[in-house]
């Protein structure tokens, strides 16, 4: 793991131990990809979050929100009093993303489910309007438990919503509830693209996103994306009670320790 | 026999939305035949999505954030009752526009039973802060109300009635936000909405035989409502009685109550739905089922009339 993303962690588990709320474990297994996407794929405009031609970002599972607000701080798009305040009355920043006030946040998420049928819909809008703007949703693979998953799955495939790519964060977090592990398949049947990539190695993304055209009359397309819940701290890896808890005095010394 | 309602919806589809680009229709597999003259002029503009309420209420939102106006059309009860937490959070909380356009509203499917009534779709749009509700009983209710309030950045929420009450009214009496005063009376105020308006109408003619004079409101638009056409006639009659197909818990009676704070000594009754409605059968008998026929209004004018006394 580089030292960026090192710096990405600490942030993350700064204003979550600060504010005492938040998702660490969510947001370090998707930390890596988010800042891939904005240092790699998606265009954006610094001073204009609405800018015609951006490309669309949706964080499907919105729990994991502090990943994405670190690297929208990262590149300039939020500014540190944002999220020094997270979490607070005087902030813009809480514990689920809130699209009414936050720049670059195109879907309100927090409820799994829904930013995908919402991601679907933005790419079959860019279609009708025949624009060439990516659209690019990031969803757990808990969250593939949900029904309206399949129902906009079976959609984007049948219009030919090539514009659209998925990509999963498969940490596990099904498999210890109800299992799916079969993704691959379940997507390919769906008629999707499917790709599998590690999900903390900036490499494996690029060789994959490679391969994703974004023609806006295609195949959609899925990142199987392979993490680690927790990924970087070793004893907040995994499932179970680190899931929404706030590390004690002594635990933030260890966390910090091998975020050093 | 007279023009449905839901035909005038898609007669309105193809007239307006085949010159306004930003229409996108969207149906759950509901009036897919009706819709087709739009559906063939303007291919990449509607969509039959099937049977996925969730999805087709997140993907207006999507259509929505880039600029297209959705018009979503499907069955009142899986759109607003299944999918009430997509409608809530999409454009009830992230303010996006969308035209929402059911039918089958409260017991419109009177042979295909519970699954198919809805009584509580009115009530659970109220709660949107940015929602707009009209009930437009009749063909040109729709055309007018559409038209002049489909471009909203708002919930724009239409239930269309499956039977229409029967009246015609001119293009001039029709405004978004008010109500209509149907006929001037002394002695009840009658609060009236959707296809109700046929039976109220039908009591009046009895009543008027004998010597009863009603003063009856109808309202095509629920929100916003028109408070002060009720307060204006209830203070000159002391006695209200309200006829809706919606749930007793949450429709127009609550609207004429908040009308008619501050007015002493008025008698008041509502008809509406009390729970479900059990069984089978026409529109008609289900009104009878529900309380909500000519003899029950009938009946429930003479208690009132009896405590004004």
């Amino acid at each position: 793991m580089g030292a960026v993303n090192k710096d990405l962690r600490k942030r993350i588990a700064k204003i979550i131990i600060k504010a005492r709320e938040g998702h660490i474990p969510s947001s370090f297994s998707i930390v890596d990809i988010i800042n891939f996407l904005y240092k790699n794929i998606l265009s954006f405009q610094k001073k204009n979050p609405n800018w015609e031609k951006r490309d669309y970002f949706v964080l499907s599972k919105g729990h994991g929100c502090a990943a994405l607000y670190v690297v929208l701080e990262k590149f300039g798009l939020l500014k540190k009093k944002d999220l020094d305040n997270y979490s607070t009355s005087n902030g813009i920043l809480g514990g689920h993303p809130d699209s009414t006030k936050v720049p670059f946040v195109e879907a309100s998420t927090g409820s799994l489910g829904h930013g995908f049928p919402t991601a679907t819909g933005i790419a079959l809008g860019l279609k009708i309007k025949n624009k060439k703007n990516k659209v690019i949703v990031l969803l757990g693979d808990g969250e593939c438990h949900e029904g309206s998953i399949w129902e906009s799955a079976n959609i984007a495939n049948n219009l030919k919503l090539g514009n659209i790519c998925a990509v999963i964060d498969w940490n596990g977090s099904a498999a210890q509830l109800m299992p799916q592990d079969d993704l691959a398949n379940k997507w390919k049947a769906f008629g999707w693209n499917v790709f599998i990539a590690n999900g903390h190695d900036d490499n494996s993304l690029k060789k994959i996103f490679k391969k994703i055209n974004f023609k806006i009359n295609g195949k959609p397309s899925v990142i199987l994306a392979k993490t680690t819940k927790g990924k970087g701290v070793s004893f907040i890896e995994g499932h179970g009670k680190w899931h929404h808890k706030i590390p004690n005095i002594e635990e933030q010394n260890y966390l910090f320790e091998e975020l050093k | 026999m007279s023009k449905k309602i839901r035909q005038e919806f898609a007669d309105q589809m193809l007239k307006l939305g085949s010159k306004d680009k930003s229409m996108v229709v969207l149906v759950g597999d509901i009036s897919h035949g009706i819709l087709q003259p739009f559906a063939k002029k303007n291919k990449d503009r509607y969509y039959n999505v099937g049977i996925c309420e969730q999805s087709i209420v997140n993907m207006a939102a999507g259509l929505s954030k880039v600029g297209l106006n959705p018009i979503v059309h499907t069955i009142a009860p899986f759109i607003t009752e299944r999918a009430y937490e997509q409608i809530k959070l999409d454009f009830g909380y992230q303010k996006q526009n969308i035209n929402l356009i059911t039918v089958g509203g409260s017991f419109d499917y009177s042979k295909l039973g519970c699954s198919h009534h809805c009584y509580t779709d009115v009530s659970l749009i109220s709660h949107l802060k940015n929602s707009n509700i009209v009930i437009p009983g009749s063909t040109k209710e729709f055309e007018v109300l559409f038209k002049k309030i489909y471009k909203k950045k708002s919930i724009n929420y239409f239930r269309l009635p499956e039977y229409p009450h029967g009246v015609t009214f001119s293009e001039k009496e029709i405004v978004f936000g008010r109500g209509i005063k149907i006929k001037k009376g002394s002695d009840v105020t009658i609060a009236v909405t959707g296809t109700m308006l046929k039976n109220v109408l039908e009591a009046d003619g009895i009543l008027k035989k004998k010597g009863i004079s009603l003063e009856i409101l109808y309202f095509h638009t629920i929100k916003p409502f028109d408070y002060n056409l009720v307060k204006k006639s209830v203070s000159k009659t002391k006695c209200l009685l309200s006829v809706e197909e919606l749930s007793s818990h949450d429709g127009i009676y609550n609207q004429c109550l908040k009308s008619i704070v501050g007015i002493n000594n008025v008698k008041n009754h509502q008809l509406a739905v009390h729970d479900f409605i059990h069984g089978y059968g026409s529109y008609d008998e289900i009104c009878k089922t529900a309380g909500l026929s000519v003899n029950d209004i009938l009946k429930n004018i003479k208690k009132l009339l009896n405590k004004k006394k």
